[in-house]
């Protein structure tokens, strides 16, 4: 009941457009203020798991900070590159749309980056996926490609950063897709 | 808004990853956060012993007032003030920065007070009692910090 108060909340909020940018933190102490209620234990529980990650996501932010360009290279090689797409009559020929495909790989992987620190999804909503579906579809961007591109993104940094924090990113990664199918 | 969301949002500003400076303060609040997790329990498992001290000690110093004068409503909704102030100060200490209070404490608070008649000095000295309450119930390096948030809400009432 109180998930769909919450969902219900954060709804009206949106269509308001008075949703600010959350974290995990802000997330609970904004669903917790709006039924008066102090923090709940399951709340906490959640934020000490999120605290006692912290080293680790630190650690990949910096990783990838450091590597985002190879990492959208390598991504875009794995999974687009060598494919029909990239030949005349394909979405990426062109330089123009070859350098449009960087730029979003680039804007994915710096957005996922934002919300594997915050521990919330909230900002890939708001700066990413609201809308972006209807655009790629206006623009004719293939939606299959782009979440192949992001797929391989996920292996790259996962490659980079390791196993554990790669599971955390992938969970951003698996959010930007999901919104974009 | 947190450090963290603070950082996000203006590395977004610029286009740019969060810097060596922003991922070491962050750094720094992570591990901080079970200490303020803990700070945090602490006032929320003592709620109700905190609003009645601090309303014995209100009502000691600043007899004549509102919720003193035998009205039960009144008096409740003193309590029940008190009680979400603490609430906000919890919150404040879990993010570590005075927003919350800020949004859902301040803005619009001394208008609603004086429409409904509360005189603001007392709420001034209802927040103080409150504080000392509240600092009773802690050991002294957790107060300093639970303190300044209660002197947030004083100077916002003022």
């Amino acid at each position: 009941m109180n998930h769909n108060l919450e969902s219900f909340v954060n709804r009206t909020l949106k269509s308001h457009g008075e949703m600010a940018m959350q974290d995990a933190i802000t997330a609970l102490i904004n669903s917790s203020d709006v039924q008066g209620r102090y923090l709940d234990n399951s709340g906490v529980d959640k934020l000490r798991t999120y605290y006692q990650s912290g080293e680790m996501r630190a650690r990949a932010a910096i990783a990838i900070s450091a590597n985002a360009s190879p990492l959208v290279t390598q991504a875009v090689a794995k999974s687009l590159m060598y494919t029909d797409i990239t030949a005349p009559g394909g979405n990426m020929y062109t330089c123009r749309r070859y350098a449009a495909c960087i730029r979003d790989m680039d804007y994915f992987l710096r957005y996922a980056t934002y919300a594997m620190l915050a521990g919330d999804v909230s900002i890939l909503d708001e700066r990413i996926l609201n809308g972006l579906r209807e655009t790629y579809n206006a623009l004719g961007v293939p939606i299959g490609a782009t979440i192949r591109a992001v797929q391989s993104m996920k292996e790259v940094t996962t490659d980079l950063i390791g196993a554990e924090a790669g599971k955390e990113m992938a969970v951003y990664f698996d959010y930007i897709c999901t919104g974009l199918s | 808004m947190s450090i963290i969301t603070q950082s996000i949002a203006n590395a977004d500003r610029e286009v740019r990853y969060l810097n060596p400076g922003e991922l070491s303060a962050i750094h720094d609040f992570y591990q901080s956060g079970s200490e303020r997790l803990r700070i945090a329990a602490i006032l929320s498992v003592h709620e109700s012993q905190i609003v009645e001290k601090g309303s014995r000690k209100f009502w000691e110093r600043c007899p004549i007032t509102p919720s003193n004068c035998g009205n039960p409503v009144y008096q409740a909704s003193c309590l029940r003030d008190q009680s979400w102030y603490l609430r906000l100060v919890t919150y404040a200490v879990v993010v570590g920065n005075v927003e919350p209070i800020e949004t859902s404490g301040i803005r619009g608070a001394k208008a609603m007070y004086t429409s409904l008649g509360v005189p603001l000095e007392n709420l001034v000295k209802c927040m103080g009692c409150l504080k000392e309450a509240a600092l009773e119930m802690l050991p002294y390096d957790d107060g300093l910090e639970v303190a300044s948030y209660f002197d947030y809400i004083i100077q916002g009432m003022k």
